[in-house]
């Protein structure tokens, strides 16, 4: 029975020159595909409860925010008030600040404006450098 | 004096990488990445996030964070759990005891009215949780100057 006896030409072990280059594609594909959620965001430290301190009006900067977003500047002694840009409250803030650094930025929102908004004033209100901030409700 | 025939001598170590292990380094790597990677646990919500120039990466670890979703319709969450606005400084309180490192997160759509976040630090300072982040994703605005 000649046809039982013919030799096979193919090899019987997986071929392993391969397999590191399987490997790395892997890992290379895992890497690039993975996406690292990182938390970013505003940090601010809100006052323990029961801690609330008088504080004197002339350190303190209103930032009122109107339920439309609009913002309005009053210096705390005095009743003078200034609609502003959002671009000019970085400004305005640096300037305070240099003149007395133990200034608090009082950011005062309506309770129907939009979250939004007190973000955009937080922002510019970090972008100043304002250490000390507050964040209040108009009419509480 | 040099010796010219020092540079002649055959080296008898092989100059080729050995590259039969490197299957085994690769997959070992593999592994690795696989057991150590984290998945999250908490599903994801659908919100509009605000945007802010000033926004900073929050160095804390991983469980030290908590998140706190407040949706459009002003429905709090957390761990996957709604909650009433008077509940979360009971919720709160217990995680903050356990860990004292605890940075509440808070991922707000941006249309939420204001008084909704108010009460929520209300709660929060409630809780003792004082140490809060408003979760921001970075705004790219146009060069301006720095003042």
């Amino acid at each position: 029975m000649p046809m039982l006896h013919r030799k096979q030409r193919v090899s019987d072990e997986i071929p392993t020159a391969s397999m590191a280059d399987i490997a790395f594609l892997l890992l290379v594909f895992f890497l690039t595909t993975t996406v690292f959620n990182e938390e970013k965001g505003l940090p601010i430290v809100l006052p323990e409860e029961k801690e609330e301190q008088e504080v004197s009006p002339k350190n303190l900067l209103f930032l009122i925010i109107q339920r439309d977003g609009s913002v309005i500047v009053r210096r705390g002694e005095s009743e003078q008030e200034q609609v502003v840009a959002y671009r000019q409250i970085e400004g305005i803030l640096r300037q305070e600040l240099a003149a007395n650094e133990n200034l608090i930025a009082a950011i005062k929102t309506d309770p129907e404006a939009p979250y939004r908004h007190m973000i955009n004033v937080l922002d510019e209100v970090k972008a100043a450098g304002a250490e000390r901030i507050s964040l209040q409700m108009v009419g509480e | 004096m040099l010796r010219a025939g020092g540079f002649k001598r055959r080296s008898g170590v092989s100059s080729e990488i050995p590259s039969s292990s490197m299957a085994d380094i690769a997959f070992l790597l593999l592994i690795f990445f696989m057991v150590t990677t984290v998945f999250r646990k908490e599903k994801k919500r659908h919100i509009d996030w605000v945007t802010a120039e000033e926004t900073k990466k929050i160095d804390e670890k991983r469980k030290n964070i908590l998140h706190l979703w407040i949706e459009i319709d002003g429905q709090v969450y957390i761990n996957d759990q709604a909650l009433a606005d008077e509940d979360i400084s009971s919720v709160v309180r217990p995680l903050y005891a356990d860990n004292r490192e605890l940075v509440v997160a808070v991922r707000g759509d941006r249309d939420v009215p204001y008084y909704k976040i108010n009460t929520i630090t209300k709660q929060l300072q409630a809780a003792g949780a004082v140490r809060v982040t408003f979760a921001t994703r970075l705004e790219h605005r146009v060069m301006r100057p720095r003042r």
